[in-house]
């Protein structure tokens, strides 16, 4: 049974202009999927559907083999996390302590249970020792971890980041993908939404939007193998390519820098 | 921005900060009203005493209550010379002719404008604020040239000095409880126990959750509020704004360009933050669990007999006497 399982969803706000069209995308579990998109794409519209904030206008949403309705929406929300793009909006307690527990807090989770979660969680994110700070005196990325650390309190099965490290420091940001390495390696389903492609890089298999619509979808290795489909959905290529397209195939010395450098994208 | 402090709580270790908060604001409650039943200033002293002696027992720092009371320093005076001035009653103790006429109009005008401007410097407020006082009085009472335009008499009374001294302890001691209470107390129990304490208002349906909920977010926003509105106001000075200067209409228009901004990104602000809460399962009246727990353990339960004798207390000293 496939983790997600998108069948020809259609959506659109005011009922003119389709935001997504025909939408078909299955997901297993354990996969980890970058949806990229230009701007406009639908890219967050598809990753709001799949936590039922959107209801689709036609189509249907089947999360661990379990429709989306109004009526399975709150049960299966507790398998879907969503980490969003701003830190700062995502922060709902007053303290890292407190913004851990607000999800445990709506699924009713006994308190001495959610104390030891909290402690195990925050730990995991290396928050353990600011359990008692407010937002205010956080970095962007440190509220990022506690958002993690609060979705997985809740035992989510998949993620969703939505472009959920645009607004971090290189460094912080690094981090982060490297943290979402281990949720993956752990089982976790991942789904990244991004418009960057060097984070898609991380990703086993890559899904491009292009006006709504799905455009490419296969698996990393086969789709970089095709940068021309890349650009015609207007996503920049990851720079390891760039400098492999201006890379002569004939001299001997330049062809094992572009195998490096294959190597390299592929190998992420 | 980063460190600002809403409310007024001060972390410390004291056995009031040990305290549930549900029995700190009952317990204000309570010597509010106690306070009110007793009618001796001696009585009054006696209580402002016992709030002393809290402080001491609750290692609080007396500074910062005093520091606590400062904002209302302008009531306690207005009401010390209020009951001085318009009390009536009892014997009279002194009785002084004033005057007003142009000259002394004219120089109390003059002195108002030097008050103010020695004002902005920010020292001495207070020493200023009463030698503009002692001015006006002694212009009124010395200066008195003719053309008089009216004479009126100021008399103190025995009472009313009594009376002054009474009000101003007996003000003192409620402002100084509720300061003991938000300095020992997060906002965040403080909204805890006042949730909790609402409970019952569920008959006529009022949701204290859901208001508790709303307090503590919007704790939590402040601070980022704030930080916003400095950037917002950063980002217009450097393309030429000027906050400091210009008369009110400009200040007016400045303070619009500062506060649509601001609107309409608390907006978009408040949907990506449903849209997370939502996310995290939350719907709006269903029951959650929680993870502060209030208890109510000996300390609260000596607290409340203390401060029920301290009313049964007062409430004696008011049928005695």
């Amino acid at each position: 049974m496939s983790m997600i399982n998108i069948q020809d969803v259609t959506f659109s706000y005011t009922g003119k202009r389709l935001i997504l069209k025909d939408i078909n995308l299955t997901v297993e579990q354990g996969e980890w999927v970058a949806i990229l998109g230009h701007n406009g794409s639908g890219k967050s519209t598809l990753a709001k559907l799949l936590v039922g904030l959107l209801e689709p206008k036609s189509g249907t949403i089947a999360i661990d083999g379990v429709l989306l309705t109004p009526d399975t929406l709150y049960e299966e929300r507790k398998k879907i996390g969503i980490v969003f793009q701003n830190p700062d909006n995502q922060f709902v307690g007053v303290s890292v302590r407190d913004d851990i527990a607000f999800g445990m807090e709506n699924l009713n989770v006994p308190r001495e249970e959610m104390l030891e979660k909290i402690q195990f969680y925050a730990e995991k994110v290396g928050m353990s020792d600011l359990l008692e700070k407010e937002p205010s005196t956080l970095s962007g990325g440190q509220k990022q971890r506690v958002a993690i650390a609060g979705i997985l309190a809740m035992q989510t099965k998949i993620m969703i980041f939505d472009e959920a490290t645009s607004m971090l420091d290189p460094t912080s940001r690094n981090e982060l993908m490297a943290y979402i390495s281990t949720l993956h390696d752990e089982g976790i389903t991942i789904i990244m939404i991004t418009h960057d492609m060097e984070e898609a890089l991380y990703a086993d298999r890559l899904v491009v939007l292009k006006e709504g619509a799905i455009f490419e979808d296969d698996a990393k290795a086969t789709l970089l193998r095709k940068p021309e489909r890349f650009r015609e959905a207007r996503l920049d290529l990851p720079m390891a390519l760039k400098i492999q397209s201006g890379l002569s195939k004939t001299d001997e010395k330049e062809k094992r820098v572009r195998d490096f450098l294959w190597e390299f994208v592929s190998a992420k | 921005m980063k460190n600002i402090v809403i409310g007024q709580y001060v972390p410390g270790d004291g056995f009031l900060y040990r305290l549930d908060p549900r029995t700190k604001l009952i317990a204000v409650i309570i010597l509010m009203v106690a306070v009110f039943l007793l009618e001796t200033i001696i009585e009054l002293v006696v209580a402002f005493g016992l709030v002393i002696l809290l402080l001491i027992a609750g290692k609080i720092s007396i500074v910062r209550v005093a520091k606590g009371l400062k904002p209302l320093f302008v009531l306690l005076l207005f009401t010390f010379f209020f009951q001085i001035l318009f009390n009536k009653e009892g014997t009279l103790l002194v009785e002084e002719i004033l005057s007003l006429n142009p000259a002394n109009l004219g120089l109390g005008l003059l002195l108002t404008v030097l008050w103010r401007l020695l004002a902005r410097f920010g020292k001495f407020k207070t020493i200023l604020l009463f030698l503009w006082i002692a001015g006006i009085y002694c212009l009124l009472r010395y200066v008195a040239i003719a053309p008089q335009w009216t004479t009126f008499s100021l008399q103190i009374h025995e009472k009313g000095i009594e009376m002054s001294v009474f009000v101003v302890i007996r003000l003192l001691i409620i402002i100084s409880l509720s300061t003991i209470m938000t300095l020992t107390t997060k906002p965040t129990d403080l909204t805890q126990g006042l949730e909790k304490l609402m409970r019952p208002l569920k008959v006529i349906g009022i949701k204290s959750d859901d208001f508790a909920l709303i307090i503590s977010i919007s704790l939590r926003y402040i601070p980022t509020i704030l930080d916003e509105a400095n950037k917002i106001m950063a980002a217009q000075a450097s393309r030429g704004a000027d906050f400091s200067e210009g008369g009110l209409k400009e200040k007016i228009k400045q303070v619009i360009s500062l506060l649509v901004p601001m609107f309409i990104i608390a907006f978009k602000r408040s949907e990506e933050l449903a849209d997370a809460m939502e996310s995290r399962n939350f719907v709006p009246g269903k029951k959650r669990t929680r993870i502060h727990e209030l208890s109510f353990g000996w300390k609260d339960a000596v607290t409340s007999v203390v401060i029920l004798l301290c009313l049964a207390a007062s409430i004696t000293l008011k049928v005695i006497g």
